[in-house]
């Protein structure tokens, strides 16, 4: 495929980029002046007032968004940009949120507790920690929560009677979680640059280290066979077929140069975007290590990215404000 | 990359009931020109709404870096870094420690962690002191010990409540522990903000010159006193290799009990001056600004800590004396 940044849509912005999502056609992106930028198919776009502060996190639901703020409100916004608060605990600065397609369950964090809204309109259920919530997952059915705190992870089955927590030990603070799409494996970043995992069928150990900075986004790919990593010069994949990464080495893709600060992970195909700490923007196909650079270098990080579902769209943000969504839509020929 | 500005930090330290609270409220109500974030560790104490107010937990954090007393505020590094998201919003940033707080996870997160690093410099370590009841204190509490150690500037306050010859004697103890600070005597946590805010305390470039306040004799020793300082000073220039080499040793070995150093240094065919400072094990040194004309050259340092043997460093210290 060759690949071409066909015309882009620049959304003037000068707010830290926090979070971008899909639901359907339309793109939001989460931002540090407490909106939420809603862009719809056709190219319009509408700026969302949804929190007193920083909209911290966000996520796509069926049929729209939802966004975390540090006014300590979560807030349901659809795709017509029309928002309702679900929770609003004054002080505490809600960082963290998850939703599980599978289940329909929303999972968000402030300080050391978790909230779990198995379905929407239903009640929170609450998780207490012995120390903040750091990240938070929904395994492949949404029935099972992982959270990533000081000195390991709880896994929660928030739709128990009396929820209670199976500790996943392992020493210094781990600062997010992802779940492998195949259930088998939890994957932490951790404060020292590094990264823990377990595969949860003998809680065998597994350890990730040499990155030169933090490794904050961790994205599987390729039906779980692999899972990159940003937070080196390139984008740092870890196999994770069969049993996992235990003994075997990190494939390293993509631009060589600047760090690595976020990525997403082509929802059909085999391309991975790559966002960097220039301000560059980039699609590595895997298996060929071919990359294009489809944002030049300039201003500062890249700081989110999300694909569309059929993968023809690519929502950016970054530090400095600029924003935007690509279109990859093939063109006929 | 382009980066913006970063914001100083100023961390307030002090214990139960020394008057911190009565400084933030101060800082946060006077008009100065400046928004602040307020880190705090109680809400409820500032009797202030304000969304630029944050609270806080601290979680002391131990790293996994085979640095055994190195510890960080893992609240902290999440906090500043969310709100480093707000920009534009606020000029700098002050957090309140509680009063049993060891100062050094505050001090070690702006070393350790690199996105604090990347967005914010901490300014200065700013300790809160009783007057009246600070002798006590200090020999119930390793805590008001290390929070004095660790300052750089200290406000002995309620001095309206002490008489003159308190006064005196409780300023020896604390220039005993530590020597670098500056002191000013407040009532009513009363100081001009600029004498507490943007002092550039740990900033290489601005630490010009050290000028340890020594002790006057006559005063009787304090047991308590289980925090020194030892400073030491040659005219003679400094061989840069081995003196790089007996930093790192010392605060490796030693860094557990060394809470801070501090250091300027004549470098033997350098033309700036050689700038380090420390706390426990971690250190920050480079070549800074060019020594002046007819400006005298010298080299001084300072280690403020526990079980120091002043011999041995000072033989350290001799050893570094190019030849």
């Amino acid at each position: 495929m060759t690949i071409t940044a066909a015309p882009a849509q620049f959304l003037a912005t000068d707010a830290f980029v926090t979070a971008a999502a899909f639901s359907g056609d339309t793109a939001a992106l989460a931002l540090g002046d407490g909106t939420v930028r809603l862009v719809a198919a056709d190219g319009s776009e509408k700026a969302i007032a949804a929190h007193d502060g920083s909209a911290l996190a966000l996520t796509a639901t069926a049929d729209g968004f939802v966004s975390a703020g540090d006014d300590g409100k979560v807030v349901a916004i659809g795709k017509d940009g029309a928002a309702t608060a679900l929770f609003h605990a004054k002080g505490k600065w809600i960082e963290h949120i998850a939703f599980s397609d599978a289940s329909g369950a929303l999972a968000f964090a402030g300080g050391k507790d978790a909230f779990v809204l198995l379905k929407p309109g239903a009640e929170p259920r609450r998780l207490t920690h012995a120390s903040s919530v750091m990240g938070l997952a929904f395994d492949p059915k949404g029935k099972r929560l992982v959270t990533a705190h000081y000195n390991g992870v709880s896994l929660w089955w928030p739709g128990a009677e009396n929820p209670s927590a199976t500790f996943l030990e392992w020493k210094g603070s781990h600062t997010g979680v992802v779940w492998h799409p195949g259930g088998d494996f939890i994957v932490t970043s951790m404060q020292e640059n590094a990264l823990h995992g377990w595969r949860l069928s003998d809680k065998q150990h597994m350890r990730m280290a040499g990155y030169p900075t933090k490794p904050k986004s961790l994205v599987f790919f390729a039906k779980g066979k692999w899972l990159a990593t940003s937070g080196a010069e390139s984008v740092v994949c870890w196999p994770f077929d069969g049993k996992g990464p235990m003994g075997k080495s990190a494939r390293e893709i993509g631009p060589q140069g600047s760090i690595c600060t976020v990525l997403a992970a082509h929802p059909k195909q085999d391309l991975i975007a790559s966002g960097h700490a220039d301000g560059s923007l980039w699609i590595t196909r895997f298996e060929t290590d071919k990359t294009a650079n489809v944002r030049p270098p300039g201003g500062e990080a890249v700081s989110a990215l999300s694909w569309r579902e059929d993968g023809n769209r690519l929502a950016f943000g970054c530090e400095d404000g600029a924003a935007g969504v690509l279109n990859f839509e093939p063109v006929a020929r | 990359m382009t980066s913006t500005a970063a914001i100083p930090v100023t961390v307030l330290t002090g214990y139960l009931g020394a008057g911190k609270t009565t400084l933030l409220n101060r800082i946060l109500t006077e008009q100065h020109g400046k928004k602040y974030a307020v880190i705090v560790n109680e809400f409820g104490e500032i009797g202030i709404d304000n969304d630029l107010i944050v609270d806080a937990d601290e979680e002391v954090f131990e790293m996994n870096n085979g640095c055994i007393c190195c510890t960080v505020r893992g609240d902290l590094i999440r906090i500043l870094s969310n709100l480093m998201k707000r920009k534009g919003k606020f000029d700098a940033i002050l957090v309140e420690t509680t009063g049993l707080a060891d100062p050094s996870p505050v001090a070690q997160t702006f070393f350790v962690d690199e996105d604090v690093r990347a967005k914010t410099k901490l300014d200065a370590i700013v300790t809160v002191v009783d007057a009246r009841h600070i002798e006590q204190t200090l020999a119930e509490a390793k805590e008001a010990r290390e929070q004095i150690a660790f300052a750089d500037v200290i406000l002995l306050n309620k001095v309206d409540l002490a008489d003159a010859a308190a006064l005196e004697r409780v300023e020896a103890v604390i220039r005993r522990i530590n020597p670098l600070a500056v002191i000013h005597r407040t009532k009513n946590s009363g100081v001009a903000l600029d004498e507490i805010l943007d002092r550039g305390a740990f900033d290489l470039e601005r630490i010009l010159k050290i000028e340890p306040h020594f002790l006057e004799g006559g005063h009787h020793h304090d047991h308590n006193d289980d925090i020194q300082s030892f400073s030491f000073e040659t005219t003679k220039p400094m061989n840069g290799e081995a003196l790089t080499h007996w930093l790192q040793m010392t605060l490796q070995t030693k860094g557990q009990d060394i809470l801070r150093s501090k250091g300027i240094f004549d470098i033997k065919g350098e033309t700036k001056r050689f700038v380090f400072q420390g706390v426990h094990m971690l250190m920050d040194g480079d070549l800074t600004g060019p020594w002046k004309d007819g400006e005298a050259r010298r080299s001084r340092m300072v280690f403020i800590g526990r079980n120091l043997d002043q011999d041995e460093l000072k033989r350290g210290f001799d050893s570094c004396i190019a030849a």
